[in-house]
């Protein structure tokens, strides 16, 4: 059982204290996909209701992935108009209501990423400043579990046992689909450190995740 | 190399893999064993569904409000066109009401005679020239020579004499309503601009100002595959489209469409 294991996974290497409550959660996803369901059927009402529940935590992501508020706007709204129109489809997906709506909010962002190309120069030095102080800083960068789903909370554990700068260039990696290169760029670091941090950081999540699989 | 022998280095793969930074060649590689071999294709998967719990993991921030109202707006314009789709391949469900101004077989009548009326109503129109003064023919030549107009309607009054010249540019997506008669309303009366389409009952496109030009928004929808216009007279500021006209018409002709 999944919820054996997490118990077990905790006591061997006691991250902070298991908040996360599954029941509450399974209520939440309960009332999220219910939500998505009426969208299917043209309900704007449910529309509405899902993005007073959920586009602060979405647009919490999309301003990770692109750093500035217009160009995250623009990602949500492409956001909520993609649930609009591809909400029969969730069902198909298998997945946990808010790692259905992350995957969308990701790929509209990074579209948007990519629309915003030509002032990358720009953008770098953006995220260079801003970057400086995670890496650097000895606060870990803050993660936040409101709506997370089970396996959400799950690789929330496990990441909360990187160190901060593994975590940093590991979740990058991926929020902003960057190369090592591009990573060693953006951060102003050698890329062998680039790619030491993030193999080391990797394994590190593999024989976490493992525990909770 | 038979990856699946190698649990240990199979995980290592699929994990960078999702994590986006397996690149170029190795990329191809796994990509093409994973759709031959279902273990590496299940472990891809279970880490791309643990890496991208990552998107959920964000801290929130409340967006500025406007952004609610323009994906509002959105959604709704995607709802109208959808629903005008469904109404134009739809069959038509709603039977007029009583009345002979919503009696269809007059307004089809009507429409298939207004053709005809139309084309001498132009023809007399070139004709009289003279009479109806330099308006017409400056409105004509504009015409001529604007390629977005694509539909014009002259409006008759009972008499046959032109009263209205309607032009509709989908680029502009305006009605542009020219008063060449010499008709003019009372103070609290108002003219409304209505749309006779084949099925269900007169839709208003508008109410008129009392200028002898004037514009009314419009779209390509409210007028394709729309016989015939009228032009009713109401009081002070029209009624709304679902009653329909309550007063007497006072105009109409057939709206066509260009083929230049």
């Amino acid at each position: 059982m999944a919820w054996l294991r997490v118990r077990r996974g905790v006591a061997e290497n006691p991250p902070p204290p298991l908040r996360h409550n599954l029941r509450m959660a399974d209520t939440q996803d309960g009332d999220l996909m219910a939500l998505i369901e009426r969208i299917a059927a043209q309900d704007q009402a449910a529309l509405k209701t899902l993005y007073d529940l959920t586009s602060g935590k979405l647009y919490g992501l999309a301003l990770r992935v692109l750093r500035r508020n217009e160009w995250a706007e623009d990602a949500l709204q492409d956001t909520f108009l993609q649930i609009w129109r591809t909400a029969p489809d969730y069902r198909a997906s298998l997945s946990p209501p808010m790692a259905w709506l992350g995957l969308i909010v990701r790929s509209r962002s990074l579209d948007q990423l990519r629309r915003h190309k030509a002032e990358r120069e720009h953008l770098t030095d953006e995220i260079d400043d801003a970057m400086s102080d995670t890496l650097e800083g000895d606060s870990p960068n803050p993660m936040d579990t409101s709506l997370a789903s089970q396996q959400a909370w799950a690789l929330h554990q496990c990441l909360s046992q990187l160190e901060n700068k593994q975590r940093e260039v590991v979740s990058l990696a991926y929020l902003r689909d960057l190369s090592h290169g591009e990573l060693a760029q953006q951060l102003q670091l050698p890329l062998g450190t680039v790619k030491t941090w993030i193999r080391r950081g990797l394994d590190q999540l593999r024989s976490c995740m493992a525990r909770f699989a | 190399m038979k990856l699946q022998r190698h649990p240990e280095l199979l995980d290592r793969l699929a994990a960078a893999h999702a994590l986006g930074t397996l690149r170029g060649g190795a990329r191809r590689r796994f990509e093409t064993l994973a759709r031959e071999e279902p273990v590496v294709r299940a472990a891809a998967l279970i880490w791309q569904g643990r890496v991208a719990s990552m998107n959920e993991l964000q801290t929130p921030k409340a967006p500025a409000g406007a952004v609610w109202t323009r994906i509002d707006n959105l959604v709704r314009a995607d709802q109208d066109s959808q629903a005008m789709a469904m109404a134009r391949s739809a069959p038509p469900t709603q039977e007029p009401a009583n009345g002979w101004w919503r009696s269809l077989v007059l307004w089809r009548g009507a429409s298939a005679a207004g053709a005809l009326a139309t084309v001498l109503a132009v023809v007399t129109a070139v004709g009289l020239r003279d009479q109806l003064g330099a308006e017409i023919g400056a409105l004509q030549a504009q015409l001529a020579t604007v390629p977005t107009v694509e539909y014009v309607a002259v409006l008759n009054d009972d008499s046959a004499s032109p009263s209205m010249l309607v032009t509709f540019d989908p680029n502009n997506r305006k009605l542009t309503l020219q008063r060449v008669g010499n008709f003019q309303e009372s103070a609290d009366k108002s003219l409304q601009l209505w749309a006779l389409p084949p099925t269900g009952g007169p839709r208003s496109l508008g109410v008129l100002s009392q200028e002898r030009l004037l514009k009314l928004a419009a779209v390509e929808g409210d007028v394709r595959e729309v016989p015939t216009l009228a032009i009713s007279l109401e009081p002070k500021g029209g009624v709304p489209s679902e009653t329909g006209p309550t007063g007497p018409v006072l105009f109409k002709g057939a709206l066509i469409q260009k083929m230049l």
